[in-house]
């Protein structure tokens, strides 16, 4: 279930939940999407914009957005890329399997701000998953928002995710979706270039002055184009970015995921331009 | 089409809507209106460089043709955008392919006369010129940006 203002209690921040693995999707050649299902069967509640931790019991946790729930049996989703020890055990998981679940944490995407707002959402890669949820929440909740505007930059065709949901997404007459990639194929006759390209054919449709942005995906991706949002009139105060950073407790303690005065696990993920913009400029952080 | 819609679209065209409006009118002699269909080539790498493309409606593909391996796609170009700056430049012939990927609209100007209204009008000249060169700075930064595989899987690493 999506829904505004979730926490854990403090007597959970700890405990991981055992979570049964209902289905999993693959989505490209090295990411994969869970459909996961708390002990109770019970539906799951969220922030669009928080994480969970996922734990392996005897190979270790890690820092999993929610992608989202599954459309038909509210199942909670994380899509998980296969690129260290505990990521690719999590990708060998089948139906019936077990992990267990802390959270969920961290602070969402501002979807009650932006309501009666044009909500543009820029995505790069993998950094689509965290904004599926809040793309859920919006096209449920559709006629609160006005235009609603998808860019979606991708490596290459093959490394699309959600592609059934992409093709409905396109379809949709109160959503536009804009996708390129930066290597097409003979089969590509889409866009091809950096998700930056697309900003023209967005504020084509929307009051960029006046539009909430929603961006996720590699930082120097999201460095460049805060500074190309900012230079066609977006207040950055209504610009949102999700960071990532090595984050262990998920509650502020450890100080793994320090980001100068920030904790990104307590503090973020999601946060606005102005209070991370100079630190986004720190080499050393 | 009539030289009052030419002028109509040179209006409304991102590339040229804050133009002055004379040399609006005195490239609305000098411009047309064509359609290509989805594979037409607009322009082809080695011949002339001699039009300027304004992008009304579809999408092109900026492409360079590779012996056994076809035509490979470089960047793509949108509607509101523009095709082809070779033509300010000699010896005025075409780097690469561009080719229309879906049905596409473009105000074609006559390159050769387009170049000697600049070397007629200065500040005509300057203006046009900062204005493509924003857009090759543009191009470029995008393509530095697709060098580097942002999207490509990270080194392996412990979680």
């Amino acid at each position: 279930m999506i829904s505004q203002a979730i926490a854990p209690s403090a007597s959970d921040l700890f405990l991981p939940r055992p979570f049964q693995v209902t289905g999993v999707r693959r989505e490209t050649s090295d990411t994969i999407t869970l459909r996961l299902r708390p002990p109770d069967g019970s539906a799951f509640s969220f922030r669009p914009g928080q994480f969970n931790m996922l734990y392996l019991f005897g190979i270790g946790e890690v820092p999993i957005s929610i992608s989202g729930v599954h459309p038909r049996t509210r199942d909670l989703e994380h899509t998980v890329r296969a690129v260290g020890y505990v990521t690719r055990a999590l990708a060998r998981l089948r139906k019936g399997h077990i992990v267990g679940v802390r959270g969920p944490f961290g602070h969402g995407w501002p979807l009650e701000e932006a309501r009666g707002q044009d909500i543009l959402i820029l995505a790069g890669g993998i950094g689509l998953a965290p904004l599926r949820p809040a793309l859920q929440y919006l096209l449920a909740h559709r006629s609160d928002y006005e235009q609603i505007v998808l860019l979606y930059g991708s490596r290459t065709p093959a490394d699309l995710l959600y592609q059934l949901e992409l093709e409905r997404w396109r379809g949709r007459l109160d959503l536009h979706v804009f996708v390129t990639v930066d290597r097409g194929d003979e089969a590509w006759r889409g866009h091809i270039g950096v998700v930056t390209t697309l900003l023209p054919l967005a504020e084509r449709l929307l009051d960029l002055r006046r539009a909430f942005v929603l961006m996720c995906g590699p930082e120097v991706m999201m460095r460049v184009a805060a500074r190309e949002l900012e230079d066609r009139g977006v207040p950055p105060e209504r610009i949102f970015l999700s960071l990532e950073r090595n984050m262990k407790c998920a509650v502020g303690f450890c100080g793994h995921c320090q980001f100068g005065p920030l904790f990104i696990c307590r503090d973020g993920p999601v946060f606005p331009l102005p209070r991370v913009r100079p630190l986004l400029e720190v080499r050393e952080l | 089409m009539s030289k009052a819609e030419i002028l109509e679209a040179l209006r409304q065209h991102p590339f040229t809507h804050d133009m002055e409006e004379a040399w609006k009118e005195s490239l609305a002699e000098i411009a047309r209106m064509q359609t290509y269909a989805p594979d037409t080539l607009l322009l082809r790498e080695g011949r002339a460089a001699d039009a300027f493309f304004l992008i009304i409606d579809g999408l092109v593909a900026i492409e360079m043709f590779v012996p056994e391996r076809g035509s490979l796609r470089l960047q793509t170009v949108s509607a509101g955008e523009i095709v082809g700056w070779s033509w300010a430049l000699p010896p005025y012939r075409w780097e690469f392919d561009a080719r229309a990927l879906t049905e596409t609209k473009a105000l074609v100007l006559d390159a050769a006369q387009l170049r000697d209204r600049m070397n007629r009008d200065c500040a005509l000249a300057a203006w046009i010129l900062s204005r493509l060169l924003a857009v090759v700075a543009g191009r470029l930064k995008a393509t530095r940006l697709q060098l580097l595989d942002l999207y490509a899987p990270a080194p392996r690493r412990a979680s």
